[in-house]
């Protein structure tokens, strides 16, 4: 009952206090906030991303043949693909499009020549489709050769579709007609048309991928926007993590606060117990750590959209992170002289201690980091802790995930016991 | 069954390493009075306050507070106690109201009793018009107050003082004497550390006076006085360095110890002499007659009725607060 007692006098004391307002649930959470806006508010794929507005000029010197259009067919793609992101016109010659672009009237032209759709229909064909960009774009000029990539990889694939009917219809030991087999291919074409506007990943996923290299700038930016997603979700998590370990020391360091304000001491006179006294001063720290972890996951999941995980998965990694953070803390504490250290432990070796802990955060976006450098995060406990939120965010297999936790749990029980001996032996 | 010895301790022994703290400390103080350790800075007053709180385990002996032996009842032992530290021990960040409840608490005290005595307690130290307000926004007087009394929330047999006006104005310094002859009046035991030899011939029945960890003289007021007889003290301050005329008053019929202090600061000498004598009046003018033949200034007197400051220069050779 004593233990409940100075565990939650300690937390009232907690919560009234600025400094853990501040730096346990603000910092945390603004440091992430700075990043949402700064990618213009988009914390999830259900959100609003803004592209920036794309202007493609088109010259169509195609001609219909067979009833088919490929390059009408491609100036509908551009249109309908990405509505918002790209806005196309036509110019009447291939020199006033490139004027266009030369003025920054446009992006990027694009020259569909005569005899587009003959070439794409006939098995020896050759055609060529020109860009013409503004060099100092990157992203709607990307765009547009993507579409046009793709675009052309499913006239390959027409065209593949037509001499397989050819090789078939031969192999039966009947002469091809040239009229089925443009029917074959027309009948490709016209499906590759039909997928201009509709869910493109569905279409993706049933069909040859790479006749689909459109997917990364589909309607509405998703794959942008769900990348920005991940970061936000990464740096959160790495915030969470330095945070919440900070918090775990500050708070056990109230039990040299106390020493030094000598209320532990007069704590001992009362006919209390030290298991007690200890006991309520430990307890206080993981509910407090528990109060933090769980706020600032709730808090960044309805204000920037990040979705976690499955709630089991990430209610144990929120428990693993606390049983560490605050046997971290109390382990740490234990070895301190008295407050006037903890400036220089919390300042200087936590902070780097952090720092390293977060280098899978920071090189979260450069695969070409090398792998030493990713492990050398987990020489610390901070390392472990990002660890498990990255593996909780990149949705790895759950086996992978308690192994994580079990390090971390293990950890924190052996530190755990190591402070609370120490702490016993220096008031005993 | 109440029990006539609150405080008996047995040859008590404190050591840290090479430092002996308390060294074969024995006293008795029974139920109802007011015991006073008397004693310079360093004495060992804390420490022994600190073993007989079960703060400390003593290296060697035992005490028992109301029959119970600190070493091995230290839970009884603390039950029995009130304690009130040195320095103010509170939650400056939480109310007076706050900070009395959570003591009770830890004394054991739970649900309306606990609320009925922390509003006695608030009437009794007058802060009741101010519980709800933040220790940190009070004086330094109030502070005190509270301090004393979280350590009567649940009527202690024995309240122990650590040195409670240290550092205090005399206002809040005469209303922490009078509380405690108050609190005594009504039965509680009080143990009383100090160095003002004031405070403690003031508030005590009996005194124990410490020095280097030792219990040097234990009695009361009166029982210590006789200790130095009917000695006077003589304070004199003097113009020039007293070796040979410390020598020539030693060998004065009638004065029985001699001692000096000097300091010397910026060229200006501070020489101030203390002499024990059997009377004043006889012994000043021989005092005065051998400075004079020996060309020594004498710039101040002053003479002292025997007192405990007297028993501890005569026990010592140094004043209490040397």
């Amino acid at each position: 009952m004593k233990l409940l007692d100075i565990a939650f006098k300690d937390l009232y004391r907690s919560f009234r206090n600025a400094m853990f307002l501040v730096f346990g649930l603000l910092l945390p959470l603004l440091t992430a906030g700075l990043f949402y806006f700064a990618f213009g508010g988009s914390g999830s794929g259900d959100s609003e991303f803004e592209l920036p507005l794309t202007r493609v000029v088109v010259v169509n010197l195609d001609r219909p043949s067979g009833g088919f259009a490929a390059g009408e067919s491609f100036l509908g793609i551009l249109r309908e693909s990405i509505p918002g992101v790209l806005q196309v016109t036509e110019a009447r010659d291939w020199a006033t499009a490139r004027q266009a672009v030369d003025h920054q009237r446009a992006a990027v032209a694009v020259l569909i020549p005569a005899g587009f759709t003959t070439a794409a229909l006939s098995p020896d064909g050759e055609s060529v489709l020109e860009l013409y960009q503004d060099p100092t774009l990157t992203l709607g000029p990307g765009i547009v050769r993507t579409m046009v990539n793709g675009f052309v990889d499913g006239l390959s694939g027409s065209r593949i579709a037509a001499s397989t009917a050819y090789e078939q219809i031969s192999a039966q030991g009947v002469v091809p007609d040239p009229r089925q087999i443009e029917a074959v291919a027309l009948q490709y074409a016209a499906w590759v048309t039909s997928l201009a506007g509709t869910d493109l990943d569905q279409a993706a996923q049933s069909l040859n991928p790479s006749l689909f290299d459109l997917e990364p700038a589909t309607a509405d930016g998703q794959q942008s926007s769900g990348t920005v997603a991940s970061i936000l979700s990464q740096i959160m998590a790495g915030m969470m993590v330095f945070f919440v370990f900070f918090t775990g020391a500050a708070t056990a360091q109230s039990i040299l606060q106390e020493e030094a304000e000598g209320t532990l001491p007069r704590l001992f006179t009362t006919p209390t117990s030290h298991a007690a006294i200890l006991g309520g001063k430990f307890a206080a720290t993981f509910a407090l750590l528990t109060v933090q972890v769980v706020m600032l996951v709730l808090v960044s999941s309805l204000v920037f959209g990040i979705n976690w995980g499955p709630p089991r998965a990430v209610a144990l990694v929120i428990a693993s992170l606390v049983v560490l953070a605050s046997s971290f803390g109390i382990f740490i504490t234990s070895l301190l002289k008295d407050v006037r250290q903890s400036g220089i432990i919390y300042g200087g070796v936590m902070t780097v201690m952090g720092m390293i802990g977060m280098i899978g955060v920071f090189t979260a976006g450069a695969a070409s980091t090398p792998a030493a450098v990713r492990q050398a995060a987990l020489i610390v406990p901070q390392g472990w802790a990002v660890r498990s939120w990255q593996l909780l965010l990149d949705g790895a297999p759950v086996a992978q995930i308690l192994v994580t936790v079990a390090v971390m749990l293990v950890a924190g029980i052996v530190l755990f016991a190591t402070g609370v001996l120490r702490f016993q032996k220096r008031y005993a | 069954m109440k029990n006539d010895l609150a405080i008996k301790t047995q040859d008590l022994y404190k050591e840290f390493g090479d430092i002996h703290a308390v060294q074969g400390v024995s006293l008795e103080a029974q139920s109802g009075e007011i015991l006073s350790l008397l004693g310079p800075n360093g004495a060992g007053k804390s420490t022994t306050i600190s073993i007989l709180a079960c703060l400390l385990e003593p290296t060697r002996g035992d005490a028992l507070i109301m029959g119970h032996s600190v070493r091995y009842e230290p839970m009884a032992v603390k039950s029995a106690l009130g304690v009130v530290p040195q320095e103010i021990a509170l939650y400056e960040d939480l109310s007076a109201r706050a900070n009395l409840r959570f003591w009770g608490k830890m004394y054991g005290l739970r649900g309306a009793p606990l609320e009925r005595r922390v509003d006695q307690v608030l009437e009794v130290i007058g802060l009741s018009d101010r519980q709800t307000g933040a220790v940190n926004k009070f004086s330094g007087g109030m502070k005190r107050r509270l301090n004393i009394g979280i350590a009567l929330l649940h009527k202690p047999d024995l309240l122990i003082l650590d040195e409670p006006t240290v550092g205090i104005d005399p206002q809040t310094r005469r209303n922490i004497l009078d509380s405690i002859k108050e609190l005594n009046q009504s039965g509680m035991t009080v143990l009383y550390t100090t160095h003002y030899m004031e405070e403690a011939q003031e508030l005590s029945d009996h005194i124990a006076i410490m020095d280097l960890g030792k219990v040097i003289a234990y009695g009361t007021h009166e029982e210590l006085v006789k200790i130095v007889g009917e000695m006077h003290r003589i304070d004199l301050s003097l113009s020039a360095r007293p070796e040979e005329l410390l020598q020539a008053w030693q060998a004065t019929e009638g004065v029985h110890q001699v001692t000096a202090n000097v300091t010397e600061e910026e060229a200006a000498l501070d020489v101030s002499c203390t002499v024990l004598v059997d009377d004043s009046n006889r012994v000043l003018p021989c005092l005065f007659e051998s400075a004079g033949a020996l060309g020594v200034r004498v710039t101040s007197v002053q003479i002292q009725e025997p007192n405990l400051e007297t028993v501890f220069l005569h026990l010592t050779g140094r004043g209490l607060r040397d």
